[in-house]
């Protein structure tokens, strides 16, 4: 064993130090991709793993990355913090130093300690909350706008279109939607409408029917939901049975066909900040027709946020003509690329300058569409 | 009324609804312990597996062009209340009966063990994600004065109390009246005793098991019904509300899972009236611990007499 093992360890050395005589022997690059594949929020883990895959299979068409093709490993850390961090101790030991992930904040956020120590270059296409960037690690990117845009977007509407006499804001204790709830009600605390509820609920609770009672005492005619669809759907489905019929606004994290499924016609004209419709952009055709192509739906709003996070790597790959995980993050903090996502361009903490986000109203059949 | 007491009984109903929800399943929970003394962990996804085979039914019944909602209710549950016996007696057959007489510890891992194997197995055969119904039973009363605040009771609810209550003393006079239910009786006093006088204690600790089912299979059509929703992680959470129920009422009494599961639906609905709603689970939970404070075998529970 420990003669194998020397053997094993010097060829590994040869290999690497041909590897630096000869920049692109590698004729594959392997690049992780750690989301949710199971647990109840596995669909946001669908739509990246769509994004991802198109990506690859589009560059790959197009002769790869210096002269290397593109291979995605999926990695599960079903949304729970733990895994993820053994998720993020076996794409270190698999030898991958280029990640597409992780997706909820709560994952991301772990993860990225350990990516950072390695020298990992992570990109997450979906975790939104601001907390992550605070800890000034280089190799940390999004492709996604902050908790704190997308609250400050609905804080805007709220005030400026939607004016409710009397708001509620709800959410789930998570750090991503009471992360976002807490931004909603400050910024509306500033512009002088103060929240008649702050309150949270427990993610997976089935029966809401004392929370619905207490708004329909209240008066409240907005609510403002900080959380994921699961909660929400069940919270409008038996809004719908009680007779109450607020306006209901949530973060990206509701925008999704099961939504639809859950809630049934109470879907119908929910307001919701979602990263903008980019399937919808002509100059996405082409990234489009390879997703459908392959029997995958384009519309989940993780599907192009994750797809440019691929595109921002390669980018800053065919410059840099490396794949040196130091030289690509300081390209890509100094330097603009074109990606499915329009322009993208960073600031010092690793998130994009530009908010991706766009407020849309929902439908009953699981579609949506912008909000005047 | 006034909006206040409007208010108040809009909640009691809501806490008597998810109270019911808890004792049906909560009855599976004290009919097991008090028979074998063992807490079967594996009861909550026994009411999932009814959720989702209700679900299942409901759905291929109504894709073959079935329109009558009262018959289409009676083959699910009876096919809902098959499946989850069957399951109910052959994780005991399977996970317990084996295990039976050695340390107590033991039996509770091995449940602990089939929770989690059921609730795996089902996500990887249906999908990890919510499976969602449309309403079947919609609409209700309404009463009160719109203006200030109108009290809403759904037919819904109502058939969810009524069915826990006509379950609740079915089972009460199947046990105290029935040759079975004496069985049962005798072996909840002394398994030992029972065996040596002929009685086969093997068959009657397998029929609580499928009675218990059965009943779990009722409240996962019921609340299948109710929220519309089912994932394979529903039975976890259901099934510690309903054991806390249990225990808060007395495990082993039947009539004191019922009370108990009122108690802790009444707790929750009040607390999330006249509290931030986060604070519903610290309350109930601290009332479980004040309750077994003063009263260590729960609210109808007999007292632990030590066996000689």
């Amino acid at each position: 064993m420990n003669q194998f093992r020397k053997t094993l360890l010097g060829l590994s050395t040869a290999v690497c130090i041909m590897g630096m005589t000869a920049a692109a022997q590698a004729d594959t690059l392997k690049i992780g991709l750690a989301g949710p594949a199971t647990g109840p929020v596995a669909q946001y883990g669908d739509m990246q793993k769509i994004g991802v895959m198109a990506a690859i299979e589009d560059i790959n068409k197009a002769g790869g990355v210096n002269g290397m093709m593109l291979e995605g490993v999926i990695y599960d850390d079903a949304c729970d913090p733990k895994q993820a961090v053994a998720v993020a101790n076996k794409i270190v030991n698999d030898g991958i130093s280029h990640v597409v992930g992780h997706l909820c904040s709560s994952s991301t956020e772990p993860a990225s300690d350990i990516y950072e120590e390695e020298g990992i270059l992570m990109i997450t296409a979906a975790s939104t909350s601001p907390s992550i960037t605070e800890k000034g690690h280089q190799m940390l990117f999004r492709t996604i706008g902050l908790d704190s845009l997308q609250g400050s977007m609905a804080a805007q509407y709220i005030l400026e279109t939607a004016k409710p006499a009397s708001i509620a804001v709800i959410h789930d204790k998570q750090q991503y939607g009471e992360g976002l709830a807490t931004a909603v009600r400050d910024q509306l605390a500033a512009n002088g409408l103060k929240a008649a509820m702050f309150e949270g609920v427990t993610p997976g609770d089935k029966d809401f029917s004392a929370l619905i009672a207490k708004l329909k005492k209240q008066g409240v005619d907005f609510v403002y939901y900080g959380g994921y669809h699961p909660e929400l759907g069940l919270i409008l489905r038996q809004s719908a049975e009680k007779g109450f019929d607020a306006q209901f606004m949530g973060p990206e994290g509701i925008v999704n066909a099961d939504l639809a499924k859950i809630a049934g016609e109470a879907t119908e004209g929910v307001l919701a900040t979602a990263p903008k419709s980019f399937d919808q952009n002509p100059v996405n055709q082409a990234r489009v027709e390879t997703i459908k192509a392959n029997g995958e739906d384009p519309t989940g709003p993780f599907v192009f946020t994750a797809y440019a996070a691929v595109e921002v790597m390669t980018n800053a790959m065919t410059a840099t003509k490396s794949t040196d995980t130091e030289k690509l993050a300081e390209y890509i903090r100094a330097n603009e690329a074109d990606t499915a996502i329009g322009k993208v361009k960073y600031d010092e903490k690793g998130d994009l300058t530009e908010s991706t986000f766009l407020v849309y109203r929902l439908h009953k059949d699981g579609s949506k569409s912008p909000a005047q | 009324m006034s909006e206040f007491s409007l208010y108040l009984l809009q909640q009691l109903i809501n806490g008597l609804t998810i109270g019911s929800t808890y004792a049906l399943i909560a009855i599976g929970y004290t009919m097991v312990y008090g028979i074998i003394g063992m807490i079967n962990f594996a009861h909550g996804e026994i009411y999932m597996i009814g959720s989702y085979v209700t679900f299942i039914v409901i759905a291929g019944l109504v894709s073959m062009g079935m329109v009558s909602l009262p018959i289409i209710l009676i083959i699910a549950l009876v096919i809902a209340m098959f499946i989850a016996s069957t399951y109910g007696w052959a994780v005991e057959r399977v996970a317990y009966r084996p295990l039976r007489g050695s340390n107590r510890l033991i039996p509770l891992i091995s449940a602990i063990g089939m929770s989690i194997f059921l609730q795996n197995s089902v996500g990887i055969s249906q999908g990890f994600r919510d499976v969602a119904l449309p309403p079947m039973i919609s609409g209700g009363w309404a009463f009160g004065n719109p203006a200030d605040f109108e009290v809403t009771v759904s037919y819904m609810q109502v058939v969810i109390f009524a069915v826990t209550f006509v379950t609740m003393t079915a089972l009460t006079l199947f046990i105290s009246k029935s040759r079975m239910g004496r069985a049962c009786r005798a072996c909840a006093e002394d398994l030992g005793m029972t065996n040596l006088l002929g009685i086969n204690t093997n068959k009657v600790i397998a029929l609580t098991f499928i009675i218990g089912a059965a009943l779990a299979a009722i409240a996962g059509l019921l609340l299948g019904l109710y929220y519309g929703v089912v994932n394979p992680f529903v039975g976890f959470i259901a099934g510690l509300k309903a054991f806390t129920a249990a225990v808060l009422g007395g495990i082993g009494s039947i009539p004191g899972a019922v009370l108990g599961g009122l108690v802790l639906g009444v707790t929750e609905a009040m607390t999330a009236a006249f509290f931030p709603s986060e604070y519903k689970d610290v309350v109930a939970f601290g009332l479980l611990i004040t309750i077994l404070l003063f009263r260590p075998s729960g609210l109808l529970g007999k007292p632990e007499i030590e066996k000689v």
